[in-house]
């Protein structure tokens, strides 16, 4: 058996850990939304404003479910936890980008270049927390528990000791990103179920 | 025991396993010079399937190959509740539309083979192969299916070529890997299929053994090798440990091998940190172009060809090493019986992946 013992919502509209909302968008904001609760997080890695907003979403799911649940810095080796990511749009956001720099703005951008994968955003997590471990990201029609369920499953039963997964969904204004960890052993944590995960990510925040 | 076989290679080379095998044991290469085809009208060297015409290339080479691996297993596999399709690919169908780059030709999957299952994409930069039929190994292990049918498919487009333009990675010869004068990658597309499943006779012809490995992150760079192999030691040293396999009884590596002056010397360092410096090597790239989430089921499907032929391949392109630390690349073809062979990949993003295949 294993247990949910962080999460992270992210859409449009707010930010929420362990289903309590942490930041809500302010539209007049000059900043963009991603920037905003950076700031409001006093987060720290100027790396983050080189990276596309697909590592972005990335970047600030991880650290929160980082402060929520600081074992994950801990209680592992530097091989032991899991990069379990999927969404639906690939890199489509930034592959726009990209096209744009070629076909309108002179010449192909090899900084936005460096972003047309999906699985950039894992190894911007590698680097920043110096995990060797596994990863693993799959382009999936929509969110499938099962997928999430089975390759955690695998890993956990190989060398990872814990999965950090995410469904990281990224296009145009649309912005759908749910984070958790998963690890082996936890007190008073949720089971890691079909049931479970279902119902966090259909029901989205507990406290409005 | 996981086995794999029933292998498919679609590329300039030709449209089947054997076809490549003729290829590739002539020295063929599928490179050629595609006439103003770089963003400033450069004349660039490329491994492109001539004569497709239909719009939609990478749906039709993923279909082309699914239709032709039903040939070599058993007819009721491809639509069990038992089996899940696995494609491996960086940017799919992104010349068709790139909002939907895996989408619809997924849908087209299921509905015209009528699949049980939605297959699985995975989109791991240029370790989606090797990660792929890992991928497809761990769900046998686990029971989670008993027959997974890997498809790596990429197509050159304009966007990838450009990109690695304007990162100066593209050779301006064709790719010569791990020589001293190489300079860069030669782009290549095509497909490859491996059908890996527990049981042994849902293959017309003898399987051979999967020994699924692992994936390793370099924590080190998300477009750039790391200088010390890091990662593809750590994959590397964990696959052969998980499997019980110690280095000395690697007959041949697949290396990854793209013809750039880093990922080469990435590479080298890592095997010489692994103790697998001496065991021949090669690299696929200067036969197919590099085929990104293609790559490593199509350069896994050729290394069964090697096994099954009995025959190490030249590593084409190498006239001088060119690697800090030496490593065996195979200069000429030569006949050899090959027990256990270990193909490697690493890529964009950090990562690196590593599997064993073995006679049985």
């Amino acid at each position: 058996m294993s247990f949910i013992t962080a999460y992270c919502h992210l859409n449009q509209e707010y930010c929420a850990v362990n289903g309590g909302i942490i930041s809500r968008r302010d539209k007049q904001a000059q900043d963009p939304w991603f920037k905003q609760i950076y700031k409001e997080q006093e987060f720290a890695y100027p790396k983050f404003h080189k990276m596309d907003t697909l590592a972005q979403a990335g970047f600030l799911g991880s650290e929160l479910i980082k402060r929520a649940a600081p074992a994950l810095l801990t209680d592992y080796n530097d091989d032991e936890v899991a990069l379990i990511f999927a969404n639906s749009a690939s890199s489509a956001d930034t592959d726009l980008r990209f096209i744009r720099s070629y076909e309108q703005n002179g010449s192909p951008s090899p900084s936005l270049f460096v972003y047309t994968l999906p699985n950039i955003v894992l190894g911007e997590l590698a680097i920043l927390n110096k995990w060797y471990g596994e990863n693993m990201f799959a382009v999936l029609p929509k969110f499938v528990p099962d997928f999430f369920l089975n390759y955690t499953q695998i890993l956990l039963s190989g060398g990872s000791k814990a999965a950090l997964c995410g469904w990281l969904e990224i296009l145009g204004d649309r912005i759908d990103a749910f984070l958790f960890l998963i690890e082996k052993e936890a007190s008073h944590a949720m089971e890691f179920s079909r049931e479970n995960l279902e119902s966090l990510i259909a029901t989205g925040p507990v406290t409005q | 025991m996981t086995y794999i076989g029933a292998e498919v290679i679609i590329s300039p080379l030709g449209s089947t396993a054997s076809d490549n095998w003729n290829a590739l044991s002539a020295n063929r290469s599928g490179i050629t010079l595609a006439e103003k085809a770089g963003y400033n009208q450069e004349d660039i060297y490329l491994s492109q399937i001539a004569g497709i015409s239909v719009d939609k290339r990478f749906e039709y080479l993923v279909g082309k190959a699914l239709t032709s691996v039903e040939k070599h297993i058993d007819g009721d596999v491809i639509r069990s509740e038992r089996t899940i399709v696995i494609l491996s690919s960086t940017k799919g169908a992104l010349d068709t539309d790139v909002t939907d780059q895996f989408g619809s030709c997924v849908t087209n999957l299921i509905a015209g083979f009528h699949l049980a299952n939605a297959p699985l994409v995975i989109s791991n930069a240029c370790i989606s192969g090797v990660l792929a039929i890992n991928a497809a190994g761990n769900f046998i292990n686990e029971k989670l299916y008993d027959h997974a049918i890997v498809i790596g498919c990429d197509v050159i487009s304009k966007f990838v070529l450009y990109g690695f333009q304007s990162l100066f990675a593209i050779s301006d010869k064709p790719c010569t890997p791990f020589d001293a004068a190489r300079n860069g990658i030669t782009l290549g597309e095509g497909c490859g299929v491996v059908v890996v499943s527990s049981e042994r006779n849902i293959y017309k012809k003898t399987p051979l053994k999967l020994l699924a490995g692992t994936s390793a992150n370099d924590a080190n760079h998300i477009s750039g090798p790391s200088r010390t192999g890091e990662g593809l030691v750590r994959s590397v040293t964990k696959t052969l440990q998980n499997n019980k396999i110690d280095p000395s009884e690697i007959d041949f590596i697949s290396a990854h091998g793209t013809a750039t002056v880093f990922n080469d010397e990435m590479e080298a360092i890592a095997f010489d940190r692994t103790g697998l410096s001496q065991v021949p090597m090669n690299s696929f790239k200067g036969y197919f172009g590099h085929t990104l989430g293609a790559a490593g089921v199509i350069e896994t499907a050729a290394s069964m060809q090697m096994i099954r032929n009995e025959m190490l391949v030249k590593s084409l392109g190498c006239s001088q090493s060119g690697t800090s630390k030496s490593v065996n690349i195979i200069a000429e073809n030569r006949k050899a019986s090959l027990k256990t062979v270990l193909k490697t990949a690493s890529g964009f993003g950090g990562g690196n992946a590593s599997l064993i295949i073995r006679n049985l």
